[in-house]
């Protein structure tokens, strides 16, 4: 027993136990949350989800859409339906399955408690972008005590990072304005005012390809099947399936139009130029910052020095040097003075 | 609760007594509230020093003073106490520093806010500054370093600087202790109401944001009498600030009365 | 009030219709009138030289080519002034706190009719072990902290950030954790407290919580006896000072890999969520005012964190005599603790006299050794040191030897003692001040619990694999 080489072992047991428990997928205890958290409740909640999803883009909803929605068999889902139909959270109609005042109640809440929470992970956290939804998805069932504490905390947003409007305290939500991509013609210049997140497949696509909420886009070709368009100066070839999953609205003529520009991470040392903006990828807390050192459109800048490794560079921002990441000056529009 | 009794001054404003105790501020033995404002590594905390005699740790780092600082000094037989705040490049963020200061001047309603600012960096300075003056009205400009900005070849023009600003401007190089005597008097004379501040207020914001303001102006001043700067708290409101939405619903902000706040009310740093 | 309801539904039906660059918009206005405002009032009338002269100064120190000499030999510079400054005051110290003040303390509580257990509590406990800790650590951070606020005053910590910056984001930290990590080569506590000056909540948690892994000012000395009495041994004579000087090094620089991979670790679990965004400034060089500089730092840090340790110390001295010298049944207390920690001690390469050190000595790490090596005199009932149950250092290296290896140590003890001296939970004081700084419960656990967890793992690894190969 007192054998070192047998305690080795178990010492690395011992040490491979806690990656067993904890591991935040496959982990012993994320297994056991995940067996133990309601599955009912979640199926049902995601069900409601999904018919208030139906309403809000008056899409027909039946028993096959929300089986296919929660991946589940059409058995398990009129189950779910008959669940809901008892607590009078839902019912059937002419125009297919509705929601009850009630249950519009309690879809709005998960709604708004996954908005928010992707709002949050998004302006106040490094989490990835294709990680929001996926996180929001698990938090939507557990923070339902917690929505307004973190809405207050980040200036109780009425937008969340896709483009969805976060319905407030009391239910309200304001209603998206927009159309496909594929409704524009060519030429035509138009804002991405919303990135549908799911599925994530297609969602993960889309934000590999650079896209983000405000961009831009001038239509250069459209036939069937695929569009190209143009995007802060790079061309962007989407099928149309993955187009759909985009809400745009063409820009009236007032706005000013982003041609393509330089980023700043480009500048060459002591050369200068003017910011232009931001590319969607600063935002939040990160976009805040730098425009309260005085990175707005307008701004003069000018390369100063690099540091040993190239990244971060220092700037010369409005008299004052000031060090920024590589992630940083990639997301800084600029144009050479 | 204390009030304000034990002090000596007959026409000193009167202070929000309950937001000052919320705010930690201890409210006997003195006649005026002074805080200190300004950019990170302007010398804050040297002006804080030269005022009060007090040795706080400077250093030529930028984000230094976190904690807030506090101190009092007699100038001319009244009494002032002065906050230092913490440095911060705006008042319109979210993060803690931020909150600590910008709730402070909104709620604290010191008598006077000293802006530090970097006189060989004006204009950067002037961000801070002008976000101040649309939350308060009684300021006084201390233009720091000035001795930094004569070796450097920057001429400062105070008075037009105090002309445009509506407030006074006093050069200082707090490290000589130079200007020192000049900004007292400053403080002392916004703090008395000699001297009537007219602060600047920002103009040049795009068209239709600007109209939102209006609108949200126009429905505070019907709503409510009293209201010290409805512009800044409409420009909240659209940024969605709590704090404010919870003071307009508990009259903490419509000036004068005194009514206490409720407890959930958190402004205040909890170190 | 039902009209705030109202007023706030109707700036929220503004901010969706308006879109959400308010914010943005409001800064450009404001921008915009500074820019009116300063272009009327500013005027630049020639070179601005101390513009020039900075970037001169700072083409060297943050080049690609000299930027890491110059700041390796500055911290070389800044570590050597404060060992070799701080050892006259050291010795001078105990000198008279520890070898004349003592006795003559004692003999006069004992004169005065003071019963022997409490001037063996008050004077053999707590004050023993409270100028111990001062005569040891006062001296270096007097010295330390100074140079090292020179260094920020000018403006030079800035531009290390800068410099060693993107080694730090690969570990998702920040690039000021290099200064925080430097100075709690100084103290953890100062570390801690230094972290301060980083503005992103989820990188200044993450400097905190590791920064236990610099090897502080309490350790170097336990580091450096263990290392010349038993690494030294290993070797020739000549080249004894160089092989021990080099695995103190090591010791170290396995601190601050460890720094950086918990760094790592960290940033992609538990911190994960925590709110991050990055900005450094590089603020002009200013000539330091150096009296003021040594005023102000001796005032703000040293006697600082001095006082807080001396708060902690006198406790720990009064618990250390009392295991010593409260006897159960004719054994002093702290025999069954050892005999209690003995298994796992041995099963981790260390004793129970040394976990025991460890687990006493938490108020300070700079008693470690003093309070083993009084257990150890205890325990083996060995006559080399003073007086029983006193905390004492012996003068002599082989002394010392003798007495450790009578204690049973071996080469995988005093490995073991350095790996563990290294990773263990921060000292009280520190604790302290991550739980004032964080102001919170879990990530003052985490940092405490963190590193023992660690190095109960390592010693335990390194102590298996090593009888393995001894056989
Ligand atoms: N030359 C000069 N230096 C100053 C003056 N005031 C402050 N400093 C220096 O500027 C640096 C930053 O000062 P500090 O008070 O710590 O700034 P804070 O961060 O705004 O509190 C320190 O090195 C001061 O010595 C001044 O009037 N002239």
């Amino acid at each position: 027993m007192n054998s070192p080489v047998i305690l080795l072992l178990l010492g690395v047991l011992i040490l491979a136990l806690p990656v067993f428990l904890f591991h935040p997928k496959k982990g012993l205890i994320a297994l056991l949350k995940r067996y133990n958290r309601d599955a009912e409740k979640e199926k049902i909640e995601n069900a409601l989800k999904h018919i208030y999803d139906c309403e809000y883009r008056e899409h027909y909803c039946s028993l096959e859409s929300i089986a296919g929605n929660l991946g589940v068999t059409s058995d398990k889902s009129s189950s779910i339906f008959d669940d809901l139909e008892k607590r009078n959270l839902a019912l059937t109609g002419n125009e297919g399955i509705k929601l009850t005042a009630e249950g519009r109640d309690y879809a709005l809440r998960l709604v708004r408690i996954h908005r928010l929470w992707e709002r949050y992970l998004a302006d106040e956290t490094g989490v990835d972008p294709d990680q929001w939804h996926i996180d929001a998805e698990e938090k939507e069932h557990d923070l339902v005590d917690s929505a307004n504490e973190i809405a207050e905390k980040i200036g109780n947003p009425v937008v969340d990072p896709h483009g969805d409007p976060i319905p407030d305290k009391d239910g309200q939500i304001f209603k998206l304005e927009g159309k496909s991509p594929l409704d524009l013609e060519r030429g035509e210049i138009a804002k991405i005012v919303h990135i549908e997140d799911e599925p994530d497949s297609i969602y993960a696509q889309l934000m590999a390809q650079g896209l983000y909420k405000g961009m831009q886009i001038q239509i250069v070709e459209k036939n069937d099947g695929k569009i190209v368009f143009s995007a802060d100066g790079k061309e962007v070839v989407l099928a149309s399936s993955f187009a759909n999953n985009l809400t745009v609205a063409p820009i009236t003529a007032k706005e000013e139009i982003k041609e393509s520009f330089q980023t700043l991470d480009l500048l060459e040392e002591n050369q200068e130029a003017e910011v232009v903006g931001f590319s969607g990828r600063i935002r939040g807390q990160q976009k805040r910052r730098l425009m309260d050192l005085g990175i707005i459109p307008g701004t003069k800048i000018k390369a100063l020095l690099k540091s040993p490794f190239n990244d971060p560079v220092a700037y010369l921002i409005r008299g004052t040097t000031i060090a920024l990441r590589k992630d940083q000056s990639e997301g800084i529009f600029i144009k050479y003075a | 609760m204390t009030t304000q009794t034990e002090s000596n001054c007959v026409n000193c404003p009167v202070h929000n007594a309950a937001h000052l105790k919320k705010l930690g501020v201890n409210m006997s033995d003195y006649d005026y509230l002074v805080a200190l404002a300004g950019n990170p590594n302007t010398g804050k905390s040297t002006v804080f020093n030269s005022l009060t005699g007090l040795k706080q740790h400077t250093g030529n780092w930028p984000g230094k003073t976190v904690t807030r600082a506090e101190g009092g000094f007699e100038y001319d037989n009244s009494k002032f106490k002065i906050i230092d705040l913490p440095g911060t490049y705006s008042l319109l963020s979210t993060s803690k520093d931020e909150e600590v200061a910008r709730n402070f001047i909104l709620f604290g309603q010191p008598d006077v806010t000293v802006i530090v600012v970097d006189a060989t960096r004006l204009e950067r300075n002037l961000n801070l500054t002008l976000q101040v003056l649309e939350i308060t009205d009684n300021a006084v400009l201390c233009l720091n370093l000035m001795d930094e900005a004569e070796r450097n070849n920057v001429e400062v023009d105070a008075r037009t600087l105090s002309k445009m600003l509506g407030i006074p401007v006093v050069p200082t190089s707090a490290r000589t202790k130079e200007g020192i005597d000049n900004l007292l008097r400053s403080i002392k004379e916004v703090a008395t109401g000699e001297y009537v501040c007219k602060p600047r207020k920002v103009k040049k914001m795009n068209r239709k944001y600007q109209r939102a303001v209006d609108t949200l102006v126009e429905d505070l001043n019907k709503n409510f009498t009293n209201l010290k700067n409805p512009r800044w708290i409409a420009m909240r409101l659209l940024e969605g600030d709590q704090s404010i939405i919870n003071a307009l619903e508990d009259g903490s902000l419509t000036a004068e009365t005194e009514k206490t706040i409720s407890e959930n009310n958190k402004f205040v740093e909890n170190r | 009030m039902n009209n705030v309801k109202e007023i706030v539904n109707k700036a929220n039906v503004l901010r969706w219709e308006l879109g959400e660059n308010f914010h943005d918009s409001l800064i450009e206005a404001i921008y915009k009138e500074a820019e009116t405002i300063s272009k009327e009032t500013v005027k630049f009338k020639g070179e601005n030289y101390s513009f020039s002269l900075d970037r001169t100064i700072d083409k060297y120190v943050t080049s690609r080519l000299y930027g890491f000499p110059i700041m390796l030999i500055l911290l070389a510079l800044v570590f050597w002034i404060t060992i070799i400054g701080a050892n006259y005051p050291s010795q001078f110290l105990s000198t008279l706190l520890l070898d004349k003040l003592h006795p003559v303390l004692k003999d006069f509580a004992l004169g005065v009719g003071a019963p022997f257990w409490l001037v063996g509590l008050l004077i053999d406990g707590g004050y023993l072990a409270t100028v111990w800790v001062i005569a040891v650590m006062l001296p270096p951070m007097a010295i330390f902290f100074p140079l090292y606020t020179l260094l920020e005053d000018f403006g030079y910590l800035p531009r290390v950030a800068f410099n060693m910056d993107r080694l730090f984001k690969k570990v998702g930290a920040h690039g000021k954790q290099a200064l925080t990590m430097s100075m709690g080569f100084g103290c953890n506590a100062a570390g801690v407290v230094a972290a301060r000056v980083i503005d992103s909540p989820r990188e200044r948690l993450i400097a905190i919580i590791t920064n236990n892994f610099s090897l502080c000012n309490g350790r170097w000395p336990t580091q450096i006896l263990i290392a010349s009495i038993f690494v030294g041994a290993l070797v020739p004579a000549q080249l004894a000072g160089i092989v021990s000087a080099l695995a103190v090094v090591s010791v170290a620089l396995l601190g601050v890999f460890l720094s950086l991979a918990v760094s790592w670790g960290l940033s992609r679990t538990v911190l994960q969520g925590e709110v991050s965004s990055f900005s450094l400034e590089l603020p002009p060089y200013r000539p330091p005012r150096i009296l003021q500089t040594i005023y102000t730092s001796l005032i703000d840090r040293t006697l600082i964190v001095l006082w807080r340790a001396v708060i902690f110390a006198f406790p720990a001295g009064l618990v250390i005599w009392s295991v010593a010298n409260i006897t159960i049944g004719g054994e002093p207390l702290a025999s069954y603790i050892i005999n209690f920690f003995d298994p796992v001690g041995i099963l981790i390469g260390l004793n129970g006299i040394i976990l025991l050190g460890f687990v006493i000595a938490i108020p300070a790490n700079e008693i470690v050794i003093p309070t083993i090596l009084m257990l150890t005199v205890l325990f083996t009932g060995s006559a080399a040191g003073h007086e029983n149950g006193v905390l004492f250092e012996l003068d002599s290296l082989k002394d010392t030897e003798q007495l450790l290896r009578l204690g049973g140590w071996t080469l995988l003890t005093a490995v073991n003692v350095m790996l563990f001296s290294l990773i263990h939970n921060p000292c009280s004081t520190t604790i302290y001040t991550i739980y004032k700084e964080t102001g919170s419960l879990k990530w003052t656990l985490l940092s405490t619990f963190l590193p023992v967890g660690m190095g109960l793992m390592l010693t335990f690894f390194v102590a298996q694999i090593w009888r393995i190969f001894s056989g």
